[in-house]
């Protein structure tokens, strides 16, 4: 296969895209546990990222990791196969319950992280 | 092939899998709201955010609950993570991706960084209830 197939096709280009999703959110969750670690270090020594560079690289990496949820979530209809009273659930609104959990779930994560700060 | 031999092989592949579809949802529920407010809007000031300052972040580090909420959203993510990545090496042209080596670098990578998370959740705050 040519090195450069990826280009060819639209489809192929953002297949890769999602694949690829997954390094940039790696590299944030790792960015994150250190962040957890840098508080063991005690009270003097903290200092939260705060810098341009480090909001530029959130930025980036918040574009791979919504594209990563709406790719993942939208094949929920497609994966997932259930069955209420004998009949089947439409994958239609499968895909529509993900995307209402995760709106959910972004507003309680939200809501605890600003809630509990001061 | 015996149907024990089949059993055998197909139990490793059934847990990579369920590993790699749940850390992929979780991935997806889960992750981008930590990245807008902890990354973005926290850092440029435009909401108080619990890690911004060092006896907020402790004390939500300490809860039980946290820990194994952030165990989760942590380490589970990076099977997902090893496998597309490793298939993406694949359809690059790879082939060494597919060897049982690049398996072990790549999965057993996500497992050593559920270990470090492990030991990171449990050696920086102590846990409290309160």
């Amino acid at each position: 296969m040519p090195a450069a197939w990826w280009t060819r096709n639209r489809h192929y280009f953002l297949y890769v895209v999602r694949e690829f999703t997954a390094l940039p959110i790696a590299l944030w969750m790792l960015w994150f546990l250190v962040e957890i670690k840098r508080a063991g270090d005690g009270p003097a020594s903290y200092r939260p990222h705060g810098s341009t560079g480090f909001v530029i690289f959130s930025v980036v990496c918040l574009f791979f990791a919504l594209y990563h949820s709406v790719t993942f979530l939208s094949l929920a209809g497609v994966i997932i196969h259930l069955k209420v009273l004998d009949r089947p659930v439409p994958s239609r609104l499968i895909v529509l319950t993900m995307f209402g959990l995760w709106a959910l779930a972004s507003v309680v994560i939200a809501a605890v992280l600003i809630g509990f700060a001061r | 092939m015996s149907a024990e031999h089949r059993r055998r092989v197909a139990i490793p592949h059934l847990f990579w899998w369920f590993m790699f579809a749940q850390g992929g949802g979780i991935a997806a529920l889960f992750i981008p709201v930590h990245i807008l407010v902890q990354g973005i809007l926290g850092p440029l000031g435009i909401v108080p955010v619990v890690d911004r300052h060092y006896d907020t972040w402790i004390s939500i580090l300490g809860n039980p609950i946290v820990k194994l909420y952030l165990l989760v959203i942590i380490a589970v993510p990076f099977f997902h993570f090893a496998h597309r990545l490793r298939y993406l090496l694949v359809d690059f042209g790879v082939k060494a991706a597919k060897s049982l080596p690049a398996q072990v670098i790549f999965y057993g990578g996500a497992v050593v960084v559920t270990g470090v998370t492990i030991w990171v959740l449990l050696t920086t705050a102590p846990i409290s209830l309160g």
